[in-house]
């Protein structure tokens, strides 16, 4: 990859608005519930937000994996938005392999879905397995629903594994890279590593970037620095500075747009980026 | 599937209030990740004493 802030191409900004991890006994501002969901999604909307990557929560906070609440939460986020793009999520460490596949299948599927790349460790005694048949398995079914896989590789082993799966596998144009940098399994929080990385992601690849916590806003300028763009949100990190909590996920987009903007990279319309994404 | 017998559901605890009963851990004496609930160790079969990082970390502290 060769791209710089040089060119001014316009940067996709992603929110991570929920994940499944921690919830709002970390941060409050965090949504769980559809309807807090979509409020956040059209307050990312208007920060500047294309995209907006979507897990369900049960009532008590606890994931959700079923097709009934992933609906939920798209029709919430469709109501309240304008025109962004659903992502929604397929991981899930310790969830059946047919749970994962539920959320890809609401009506109308979602426009994008992620899809990681190899195996994680979490916490001391489980791992989140993504077999390569599990890669494949998942990816046909977004093939077949018209979805557009985000490669979510978390360190460099998946960097091979998506080279690998690039090579094997009949998917969109361009290829949409996510790499993640924080603890555990994930690379190393640097921007030479991040630089490494790019020097092994395909010329025609778009590359999206993941920093987690404090990592976030380092690594994600950096990706804008680079001709890459940035996913930021509660998701990913809780706290807008040390000490200091976000107040809400479009708090963080709005640093990001701004940031974009400063470095010479206007944001992604929603077109914009169904036209760099291949959408 | 096993419950970790230290796992309760609360609404409430110190300063915190949630309108739907969530994951609180009687060991840490704090609402833990809801995802480090819904994989609790004590449902894997596991000693929550032994394999548990929040209870080692408690128990650590103490």
């Amino acid at each position: 990859m060769n791209a710089s802030y040089h060119d001014g191409e316009p940067a996709v900004v992603t929110a991570a608005l929920t994940g499944g991890v921690h919830g709002k006994e970390a941060n409050p501002n965090l949504p769980e519930t559809p309807a807090e969901i979509g409020e956040a999604a059209a307050a990312c909307e208007l920060a500047g937000a294309s995209v907006v990557h979507l897990h369900a929560r049960r009532e008590n906070g606890e994931r959700a994996f079923s097709t009934d609440r992933f609906q939920q939460v798209a029709d919430a986020v469709r109501e309240a938005t304008d025109d962004v793009i659903l992502q929604h999520s397929t991981g899930g460490t310790a969830a059946p392999e047919d749970r994962r596949i539920e959320p890809l299948r609401t009506d109308p599927p979602p426009e994008m879905a992620s899809l990681d790349m190899g195996p994680l460790n979490r916490y001391d005694h489980l791992t989140s397995e993504n077999t390569r048949a599990f890669v494949d398995r998942l990816h046909g079914e977004m093939r077949e629903r018209g979805i557009t896989p985000e490669l979510e590789v978390f360190n460099d082993g998946h960097l091979n594994e998506t080279l690998a799966f690039l090579d094997r596998a009949d998917t969109t144009d361009p290829p949409y890279l996510n790499l993640i940098f924080g603890g555990g399994t994930t690379s190393p929080p640097s921007p030479r590593r991040l630089l490494a990385h790019l020097d092994d992601v395909p010329d025609r690849a778009e590359v999206n970037v993941i920093g987690f916590g404090p990592h976030q806003l380092p690594v994600t300028t950096t990706s804008l620095l680079v001709g890459g763009h940035a996913r930021v949100g509660l998701e990913d990190n809780c706290y807008y500075r040390r000490g200091e909590p976000a107040t809400s996920n479009a708090q963080l987009v709005e640093r990001t747009a701004e940031i974009a903007e400063q470095l010479g990279r206007p944001v992604a319309t929603t077109a914009e980026t169904r036209s760099i994404l291949g959408l | 599937m096993a419950e970790c017998p230290h796992l309760e559901y609360r609404e409430t605890a110190g300063e915190q209030t949630f309108e739907t009963a969530r994951a609180y851990c009687a060991v840490a004496d704090e609402f833990v990740q809801p995802m480090r609930a819904d994989i609790c160790t004590g449902r894997y079969g596991l000693a929550p004493s032994e394999d548990c990082e929040i209870y080692r970390e408690a128990a650590a502290d103490r």
